[in-house]
């Protein structure tokens, strides 16, 4: 018998004995695909989820990543342009306009200077606006990459390329790209979890999300907030867990007669994933509930369990956001419960970050306060969080938007300061974004702009060396980590040389 | 791990290696990214897949000496021991094994031999391999398997009961279980053909359609939305049906290729060709702001690419937008040749998918003819009740009581002397001095007029906008999909002597204005403005302007009327009729020419309109001739509604000549950077556009389904095997390339593909035939040890394949099973229950409503499928999201999959259900239980399997009997109709529960 097969016969044994799978068939990697052929061609389905060992010593070992979908303005959270603000309300210089597309502003807009007050904070001395005093007060913790940007202009694209590596469809999400890689360490989880607030899913959609050309298996499971936490999870009323347990039970039976009958190992697979189901329903719930946590431990966050918001069931959720909604913050801290039961990725979208002033709701001066009071509490205390847990070290923080925006006011509504109604256009040039924890040189500051925050002058960071750096940080070599499909080897970073891990920033 | 088992084999055994399946695997693998097709990528400008290159001296030497590995280059850096010089390199990923070292130097030795890659080799028609000594093939096929079988030491597996031969077949063909009676009827069947006459049984199914269709519909990349962020509702399921009827329909391969991919350019193209053509359409529309039009029709044309390249020839086109093909004969070059014959269609990304064309439903189109038809009938019925005598006595009795009314006699017509279009529409005056327009339409058009009138002294104005029986809709307006007007500005001027003089016009009043288009808006001064009359159409309408002073009128006095329609989209008057009146202007309304006064005109004076006018008023009157006019009217409104209802699909239309686009290669993909201009063609290695076509769609279309193309029909037959057997004999049935799996039974792929050709004219339906007939297909899919060792996957099928069924698959059966399935067959998507909040999706204002009666119950082809959120439960079962050509859905085995099994409503309605069915059934528990163990894998179960189900139904009994409050629950949960519950409820509750067990074994979702 092909020592392969009996491996992974045992990894099936294990399952029906209910134990996890830890550790066991992890092989040499690089060849993963050929070892899900290889399994495949034995005829039994190994766990594909089960944790892999990583290609080299890894500095993180999950991943949290905070998407604030629309785009955050970087000049007014980081990026302190005090020569910017002496040309507020003066005509853009044509040198910004010329070639250039934009997707809302027309003719010749005037500049705005940053809206908020700047200080420097932590003993790196990173500046960081008003708006964010929380992460102000962790930010030697964090490093944040003032250089960073992409190609696409549109949130669509550019939410693509930044989480799937390609900005048309049918790529996998980097979640889906590092959980294929790496497994998952806790078998009754999914192991790539995807949180939802602000009232809407990302202009991509699921495909942010999605497996794209990896088996679905790695897709990202979206946990709700309301109603089932997983789709389908919770029994229909009627079905107790006990009555759910007889019905369980007669299935294993029958299917086991059926194997006796036929010798199909699949049909062990499915005795067990009905089994490994059964613990979910009872896993997912339980670190769902973040009513489990005490008191101070929500006041980090500012989360409010069972805090149902106005806004999250709203057609038009902005104009209603508060700045005490808890949805957020309440994700934040299921994100370090789902961390720590061994979740490997775990992605938060938070929308309504698209502030262009052009309607209610969507102004650097009103709406972006309001945000920024949404998450910064929120995240000062996942930090926090995590670091007295001692999981900061193998947790992955990263924070972003898909590109920044504009040191120009966007025109298309009007051209005067009306309050609420201030913004900002798409500006795919440089923006910042912040990576925390696990593997990065805290309190650094990374790469420069311009003195109006127009150009990116120093250690341009664009997204394939992003993508290349988190690889790394989990221990997957970027260029090497790979998945045969259509006669490619396909990677999260693309076909061309240009991801580069970014060395400056690792610890 | 099959390839490596093959060289290990061959390091044994001094036969001649094979290029293609040994070595060119290995090369390509390990050597072809750098030094292979790519010239942008080559290193060292040296080239490794084509031998003459490869012999070739170099400065340093020859990389490949035939017959002489020492002297070989190639040899010498694959087995050196430095890191400099190791090739491949040590950073680059890839690397070589000793024994793969070790074959390919055995290669050179034996000289090195290069061979065409197979898929690309000319398809001739093998000799099927002799077999002796055994009965067991019934078909050509079956020789082909056995032979490989026997090498492996096995032997086929028994035939497969009749209770599983039905189940399989019917999933197979049709999607969905057969029904207990069809189970009966073929068991007991007793003639020697009753599993001939099963299969055409279900060949002819109007199910097979909706079956196989699906599988299409992936690679068509079929969805009811238009994609991207704010993925829109999008009208194009006409295509869907047309796919469903092309496969019912059995058309032949090859047409099914031309009609998608050209329909629109066949000369005697109809309706069904233009929809077909709707596969291209399905391409996404970005409707976001700011968003550059041209970029994403390009994305949609390179889509349109490489879809037709991954469907027709199992080839990646895709990588080679940006560079040439790493691996296979596609250049940069050839990428955008291809390109270019796609890139001359109308369609660009605009928010209305615009070019559409009108595609009726059979339903519709059949409707239309018949009403037109019995229109036609009654109107002759209507022409001969006028010569009757009775009709004229009548409308002479009524002619003399109604004579009067002096609306008409205020009035006096110009008597036109001239009347011209300033653009080239033609103007005709008619007997009755009325004005009709015909011959071109042009956009915008000023119709300028000169008459004269007997009158003195004139106070008012009045333009009669008429209709007329040679205007669509009988107008007024020309535009026949809009028969409105737009008089922009109306102007009067008097002629005294040569000398003009505008006159002022006040006090405009109108029948009818249109809500922002009123009628003193047409003497404003302004051409944006003006006046119109929607919806009002297919009637006159009147206008009247008063002069600001009386006019005197001179003997020989001229007046010119110019009426200028400027709204554009013709929106002009069609027939137009102008009058003066000297009348007190107070007294003068507008109002439509009655028919009380048109009588005070004598008979013999009467224009032709007028006396038709009169007669239509008559019409009205006559009560034979009215019960007729009803009877007309009513089927011109449900034709007019029909017309309104048919569905507006996406098709391809191609450019005028002199519109085509020019096309430039993008550099490194970017539509922006425009590189050297390309002339269209198909890729060079791929032959030519067969002679006698034009280099266009049609051409592709024909050089893809020619006899010389090597592709089209492995692929084809290839794919239909798959969804048959559950394996491609190529795996990866999306690369036939060089870096796609090589073929499992080469040879029988390649007597399938001419069998499918040139034996049965490309239908898909023999084909199929041709497989389920064979004895390979009939076998029992039981595993025994000996091939659970031997070939564990079922490579070398000496049994019956058994594997999951499809999402779709999954949903109707259970629906099949309870009996709740609706097989309403065609029309606009539906949508069946679905949990709130699946879709919150960024600026839209699409909304899932659950779709009411008997479509909450349609096959799950039918279901809307909104490509940035699918249905749930078919993602779950490796369903794809339809943004683009999906080839081939990879099975899973998940823990989210028995979520849905367990708890989606969707199946627990079908548990409540199939618990109702079951127990209508009479008997004791065993009895019930087996039945409905019947009911969902189409077998009796066996003792074992029998006591376990009385036990679990006992059991599950006690538990509900202590739980009443779970009972009235389950019930609910089960949305079970009380009324027609012949049990108690504790019963109901019991046997709903089991048939949730039921729909949830492996057993039940497994073909077998």
């Amino acid at each position: 018998m092909n020592p392969h097969y009996e491996n992974l016969q045992y990894t099936t044994r294990r399952h029906l004995l209910g134990s996890a799978a830890l550790g066991i068939g992890a092989m040499a990697f690089g060849s993963l695909a050929s070892e899900l052929q290889a399994a495949e061609a034995s005829g039994v389905s190994a766990n594909p989820m089960r944790p892999k060992k990583p290609m080299y010593a890894a500095k993180a070992k999950s991943v949290i990543y905070l998407h604030m979908a629309g785009s955050p303005s970087q000049l007014e959270l980081f990026e302190n342009k005090p020569e910017l603000a002496k040309y507020t309300g003066k005509a853009c210089p044509k040198e910004y306009l010329e070639g250039k597309r934009f997707a809302f502003i027309k003719g010749v807009p005037k500049m705005l200077g940053p809206l908020f007050k700047y200080k420097q904070h932590g003993q790196g001395g990173q500046w960081v606006s008003e708006l964010l005093p929380h992460f102000s007060s962790v930010s030697d913790e964090a490093c944040v990459i003032r250089s960073m940007h992409t190609e696409q202009f549109n949130h669509s694209p550019a939410q693509l390329l930044l989480h799937t590596g390609q900005s048309r469809l049918g790529n996998p999400g980097m979640g889906a790209w590092v959980t294929y890689g790496l497994g998952s360490e806790n078998e009754n989880l999914p192991g790539y979890v995807v949180l939802a607030s602000g009232g809407k899913t990302p202009s991509a959609g699921k495909s942010l999300w999605g497996a794209g050309f990896l088996p679905t298996v790695y897709q990202g499971v979206q946990c709700r907030t309301t109603g089932d936490p997983v789709l389908y999870l919770s029994n229909p009323k009627g079905i107790s867990r006990e009555m759910r347990r007889t019905t369980l039970d007669a299935m294993r039976d029958l299917n086991k007669l059926q194997h006796r009958e036929v010798g199909d190992p699949e049909t062990l697979t499915r005795i067990a994933q009905y089994e490994l189901t059964y613990r979910m329903q009872m896993a997912v719930p339980e670190v769902m509930d973040i009513g489990r946590e005490p008191q101070h431990i929500l006041d980090m966050y500012g989360a409010k369990p069972g805090h149902n918001s106005v806004a999250e069931a709203a057609d038009d959720p902005r104009p209603l956001y508060k700045g005490d909604d808890p949805t957020f913050a309440n994700n934040c801290l299921l994100a370090r419960r789902l961390v720590e039961k061994g979740v490997r990725f775990v992605q938060l979208y938070d929308w309504g970050w698209d502030h262009h002033g052009s309607s209610p709701g969507e102004s650097c001066d009103e709406t972006l306060p309001i945000k920024c009071g949404q998450i910064d509490r929120a995240i000062g205390g996942l930090i926090k969080d995590l670091k007295q847990r001692g999981l900061l070290d193998s947790t992955l923080i990263i924070w972003g938007g898909e590109f920044g925006r504009t040191p120009m006011m966007q025109n298309n509504v009007r051209n005067d300061l009306k309050k609420g109604f201030i913004g900002r256009d798409h500006h795919p040039h440089a923006f910042t974004m912040w990576m925390a924890g696990g593997g990065i040189k805290g309190g650094l500051s990374h790469g420069k702009t311009d003195d109006i925050g127009y150009y990116i002058t120093d250690d341009a960071v664009n997204i394939r060396s992003f993508q290349a750096t988190v690889l790394h940080l989990l221990g997957l070599d970027p260029q090497r980590f790979n998945f045969p499909f259509q006669g490619l080897k396909n990677r999260l970073i693309g076909p061309t040389p240009e991801g580069k891990v970014v060395k400056e920033i690792l610890a | 791990m099959l390839l490596t088992m093959l060289c290990v084999g061959r390091l044994q055994a001094d036969e001649t290696i094979d290029f293609n399946r040994e070595i060119r695997p290995l090369l390509a693998a390990n050597c072809f990214s750098c030094h292979g097709p790519d010239e942008e990528a080559r290193e060292s400008e040296l080239r490794l897949d084509v031998r003459a290159a490869a012999v070739l001296k170099r400065d340093e030497g020859i990389p490949i000496v035939p017959k002489n590995r020492k002297e070989s280059l190639v040899y010498e850096r694959i087995v050196s021991k430095d890191p400099d010089l190791k090739m491949p390199p040590v950073d680059s990923g890839h690397s070589l094994s000793p024994a793969q070292i070790e074959l390919i130097g055995r290669w050179i030795d034996q000289g090195a031999n290069y061979d065409v890659h197979w898929s690309f080799k000319k398809i001739t028609r093998p000799m099927p391999p002799k077999i002796e000594n055994s009965t067991w093939p019934q078909t050509p096929l079956d020789n082909f398997v056995l032979a490989r079988v026997s090498k492996i030491g096995l032997t086929p597996s028994e035939r497969a009961d009749r209770f599983a031969l039905i189940r399989r077949l019917s999933l197979d063909l049709t999607g969905l279980p057969p029904s207990s009676l069809d189970v009966d009827r073929f068991v007991n069947d007793k003639s020697p053909d009753a599993y001939e006459q099963l299969v055409d049984r279900l060949l002819q199914s109007k199910k097979f359609g909706e079956h196989w269709a699906r599988m299409w519909l992936d690679l068509a990349r079929y969805a009811d939305t238009k994609g991207y962020e704010k993925d829109q509702a999008r009208k194009i399921w006409r295509y869907r049906d047309w796919a469903i009827d092309a496969f019912n329909d059995d058309m032949p391969y090859d047409q099914f290729t031309i009609d998608q991919l050209a329909g629109d350019l066949l000369p005697d193209s109809g309706n069904s060709q233009l929809l077909a053509t709707a596969f291209h359409r399905n391409t996404l529309t970005n409707d976001e702001g700011g968003t550059d039009n041209e970029e994403f029709r390009t994305l949609a044309v390179k889509d349109r690419v490489d879809t037709t390249m991954q469907v027709w020839m199992g080839l990646t086109a895709g990588c080679a937008k940006c560079h040439s093909h790493k691996y296979d004969p596609i250049s940069q070059q050839d990428y955008y040749r291809l390109y270019d014959l796609f890139n001359q269609t109308e369609d660009s990304d605009r928010p209305d998918d615009a070019p559409r064309a009108a595609t009726p439903t059979s339903e519709q189109r059949n409707n239309l003819m018949k009403w037109k038809q019995q229109v036609i009938d009654l109107e002759g019925k209507r022409q001969t009740i006028e010569s009757t005598p009775d009709f004229v006595a009548a409308m002479k009795k009524w002619e003399q009581a109604n004579v009067g009314d002096a609306v008409w006699s205020a009035w006096t017509a110009l008597s036109i002397s001239s009347a011209k279009s300033q653009q080239q529409a033609t103007l005709t005056v008619q007997n009755d001095q009325s004005i009709l327009a015909s011959g071109k339409k042009p956009a915008r058009d000023v119709y300028e007029v000169t008459g004269t009138s007997h009158l003195k002294r004139i106070t008012a104005i009045r333009l009669d906008a008429l209709t007329d029986s040679s205007l669509e809709r009988q107008g007024p307006g020309r535009n026949g999909t809009d028969p409105n007007f737009v008089v922009s500005e109306l102007k009067v001027e008097i002629e005294i002597d040569g000398k003009r003089k505008q006159l002022k016009l006040t006090n405009a009043r109108a029948d009818f204005s249109q809500k922002g288009w009123t009628v003193e808006k047409a003497i404003d001064g302004n051409n944006a403005t003006g006046w119109a009359v929607s919806p009002q159409f297919s009637k006159p309408h009147v206008a009247v302007f008063d002069f600001a002073a009386p006019v005197d009128l001179p003997a020989g006095s001229k007046i010119h009327v110019s009426i200028s329609q400027q709204y554009g989209m013709s929106l002009t008057l069609g027939r137009v009729f102008l009058s003066v009146s000297g009348a007190d202007p107070k007294s003068l309304a507008a109002k439509a020419t009655s028919v009380k006064s048109l009588l005070t005109i004598p008979a013999d004076k009467r224009s032709p309109q007028q006396t038709e006018q009169i007669l239509a008023a008559f019409r009205g009157i006559y009560q034979p001739f009215a019960k007729l006019g009803e009877q007309i009217a009513k089927l011109n409104a449900q034709i007019a509604d029909t017309n309104k209802q048919i569905p507006q699909t996406p098709i391809m239309r191609q450019l005028a000549a002199n519109r085509h686009r020019q096309t430039h290669i993008h550099v490194r993909g970017n539509f922006l950077e425009k590189g050297e201009l390309v002339t269209g063609g198909v890729p060079a290695a791929f032959g030519k556009i067969p002679s006698g076509n034009s280099a266009d769609r049609l051409g592709v279309a024909r050089w893809l389904v020619h006899p010389d193309n090597p592709l089209t029909a492995r692929v084809a037959v290839n794919r239909i095997w798959a969804q048959i057997m559950g394996r491609g004999i190529v795996e990866t049935e999306e690369d036939f390339g060089t870096q796609g799996m090589l073929p499992t039974h080469p040879q029988l792929l390649d007597w399938l593909a001419i069998e499918f050709r040139e034996t049965h004219k490309w239908s898909v339906k023999s084909l199929c035939k041709t497989i389920v007939m064979s004895a390979t297909y009939q076998q029992s899919s039981k595993v025994s040890d000996e091939q659970q060792e031997k070939d564990p996957k079922n490579i070398w099928l000496a049994r019956a394949p058994r594997y999951r069924l499809s999402a779709e698959t999954i949903r109707d059966q259970a629906l099949a099973i309870s009996g709740l399935i609706s097989l309403k067959m065609g029309g606009p998507p539906v949508m069946p229950p679905q949990p709130p909040g699946i879709w919150r999706t960024t600026y839209s204002k699409l909304k899932w409503a659950t779709s009411a009666g008997e479509d909450r119950y349609r096959r799950a082809i039918y279901t809307f499928w909104r490509r940035t959120s699918p249905y749930p439960s078919m993602l779950t079962f490796d369903a794809g999201s339809r943004e683009v050509c999906l080839v081939r859905r990879i099975r899973t085995n998940t823990p989210l999959q028995a979520l849905v099994l367990m708890n989606d409503p969707v199946y627990i309605e079908a548990a409540g259900a199939l618990g109702l069915r079951i127990l209508e059934k009479a008997g004791d528990d065993k009895n019930r239980g087996d039945a409905g163990f019947f009911f969902a894998v189409g077998r009796q179960p066996n003792a074992d399997e029998s006591k376990t189900i009385t036990k679990f139904i006992a059991d599950a009994r006690s538990k509900f009997k202590a739980n009443p409050d779970q009972v009235a629950e389950i019930i609910k949960s089960a949305n079970i109709n009380i009324e027609k519950a012949p049990a108690n409820d504790v019963e109901l509750a019991t046997w709903t529960l089991y048939a949730n067990v039921l729909l949830n074994l492996d057993e039940t979702i497994t073909r077998n």
